[in-house]
């Protein structure tokens, strides 16, 4: 049966859960060019992918071709993805963005959105997802508590890089705050969140200087 | 780039915010530092829970069936285009289509038979969830261009461009206020094919279409709209020269709001319901 999401629910198929065929048989089947593959994938994780699209691009018909070119890059590049270098999901959603900011910087530009016929995504959005274990016992709610329990101004700057594809630099411009306490607020920021939705990860770096200009501001 | 410093950095490296020296100096020292980074797949595997910390929502229905048939018309264009890196891939043809058509065969109707599914439900995946491969800052600025092309084809009498029709102009050039244009896009980047539909407000439509591959047999191209509700129906027959351009020109077709237009390779004129692979395609917008 197709599994329905709805704006009112919460719910998703964290990795690992099994639900139906795993990811992994899934992503074989997609390689295979099996069809059935490419449906199980869309109606697991469409209406986060497309919730994501849309809050980048904020514009429903840019977001559903961002979702459609998503989902032809994981069915074209299938054969590509390694089980071993994260999740389904992690894969899916860093392409997703990875469409929505290029579209909207196409946008900008005005330059058409590009054919996905070669998905290559750049080195720090393919990272490895180690958190398997970890997603099992994470719910929406969950992650939604952490970001809001972030300072705001440290939960701005993520926002602003991750849903709106600014640099630090753009940031810094943006939110009128200096250059090292842009660098600062990340830093922070996605240490702080990490800690809260994993908490009993071991502590394994200490964040660094705050500034590389060497001002401190406000954090 | 030093150890300490992809630490200081790694946050804004897994986000994509460093500019990009910073973001390629550590690209090069993960490449060949012997220490471990941990930091790097710690932080990077927050990411996917900034997405998931939205609320999800569910796209139009039509998306799905969208998604799956562009990913079908991309199978079979790998197949008609002689694509052999990828053996798995055109045994998938086969499987998926109903009958099991085998490499070699003649390409079964991917319009009717999309995906297994939709084969199950015993119906024919409408016209407008074939909205495939759409892209909307494409198509605007297409339409655009389409009707500045239009309108100086009236007064140039030319015909360049890769979209204008290279055959005489449509016969109603003096565009009524309301008419709609869509540009018609194929579903693959395979097909050099491309073309245009100009829709009245009294219902008279004219397609034009350049670098059609000439049709076998009986095989015509038939020119088809669907509404927003999915119903779909036959508007006629292009007439293709010997050059692959073909051009349709009717009256009195119904309009409404929100209308797909598609032109599918059937295997005969005569059909009542599209059964065969999607050639192009486009929205017909206000």
């Amino acid at each position: 049966m197709r599994k329905q999401f709805n704006v009112s629910s919460d719910s998703f198929v964290p990795d690992g859960t099994p639900e139906g065929e795993s990811e992994a048989e899934l992503m074989r089947q997609v390689a295979a060019g099996e069809i059935g593959g490419l449906e199980a994938l869309y109606d697991r994780y469409h209406a986060i992918a497309y919730a994501l699209a849309l809050r980048i691009t904020m514009e429903t018909g840019l977001a559903e071709d961002v979702v459609q070119d998503s989902f032809m890059g994981v069915w074209r590049n299938a054969g590509r993805y390694a089980e071993a270098k994260g999740s389904v999901r992690g894969w899916l959603l860093a392409i997703v963005r990875h469409r929505a900011i290029d579209a909207m910087r196409r946008r900008r530009t005005g330059y058409a959105l590009g054919e996905d016929t070669d998905e290559v995504l750049p080195t720090a959005l393919t990272l490895p997802d180690i958190w398997p274990e970890v997603a099992g016992r994470l719910d929406a709610e969950h992650v939604r508590r952490a970001m809001a329990n972030l300072p705001p101004a440290q939960r701005e700057v993520i926002e602003l890089a991750y849903f709106d594809g600014l640099t630090q630099r753009e940031i810094a411009d943006r939110t009128h705050a200096p250059l090292g306490t842009v660098k600062s607020r990340m830093r922070l920021g996605m240490v702080s969140l990490r800690d809260r939705l994993v908490g009993d990860f071991e502590e394994d770096f200490t964040p660094a200087a705050p500034s590389s200009n060497g001002k401190k501001g406000p954090v | 780039m030093t150890c300490d410093r992809v630490k200081e950095l790694a946050s804004g490296f897994v986000l994509g915010s460093l500019e990009a020296d910073e973001m390629i100096g550590i690209e090069d020292h993960l490449a060949t530092c012997l220490s471990p980074h941990p930091e790097i797949e710690e932080l990077g595997g927050v990411l996917p829970y900034l997405a998931i910390s939205l609320p999800p929502v569910e796209p139009p229905a039509w998306l799905r069936e969208s998604v799956i048939a562009a990913a079908s018309a991309d199978v079979v264009a790998r197949r008609r285009a002689g694509v052999t890196g990828s053996e798995s891939k055109r045994s998938a043809v086969a499987m998926e289509l109903p009958g099991g058509a085998q490499p070699g065969q003649a390409p079964r109707p991917v319009a009717a038979e999309v995906a297994p599914s939709s084969a199950k439900r015993g119906r024919i995946v409408s016209l407008a969830a074939v909205r495939a491969s759409r892209r909307t800052v494409t198509s605007w600025g297409l339409r655009a261009a389409a009707v500045v092309l239009l309108v100086g084809f009236g007064a140039l009498g030319a015909s360049n461009g890769v979209i204008v029709p290279k055959a005489s102009p449509p016969p109603f050039y003096n565009i009524q206020p309301g008419t709609r244009v869509a540009v018609l896009n194929p579903p693959s980047t395979q097909s050099q094919a491309a073309g245009l539909a100009i829709l009245m407000p009294s219902g008279h439509i004219y397609v034009t279409v350049n670098h059609l591959e000439a049709a076998q047999g009986d095989e015509a191209y038939v020119v088809w709209l669907a509404a927003g509700n999915g119903a779909q129906s036959k508007v006629g027959v292009l007439k293709v020269d010997g050059s692959g351009t073909g051009q349709l020109d009717v009256e009195n077709v119904a309009t409404s709001p929100d209308i797909w237009i598609s032109i599918c390779l059937e295997p005969n004129a005569n059909v009542t319901v599209s059964s065969g692979p999607m050639v192009l395609s486009g929205t017909i917008s206000f």
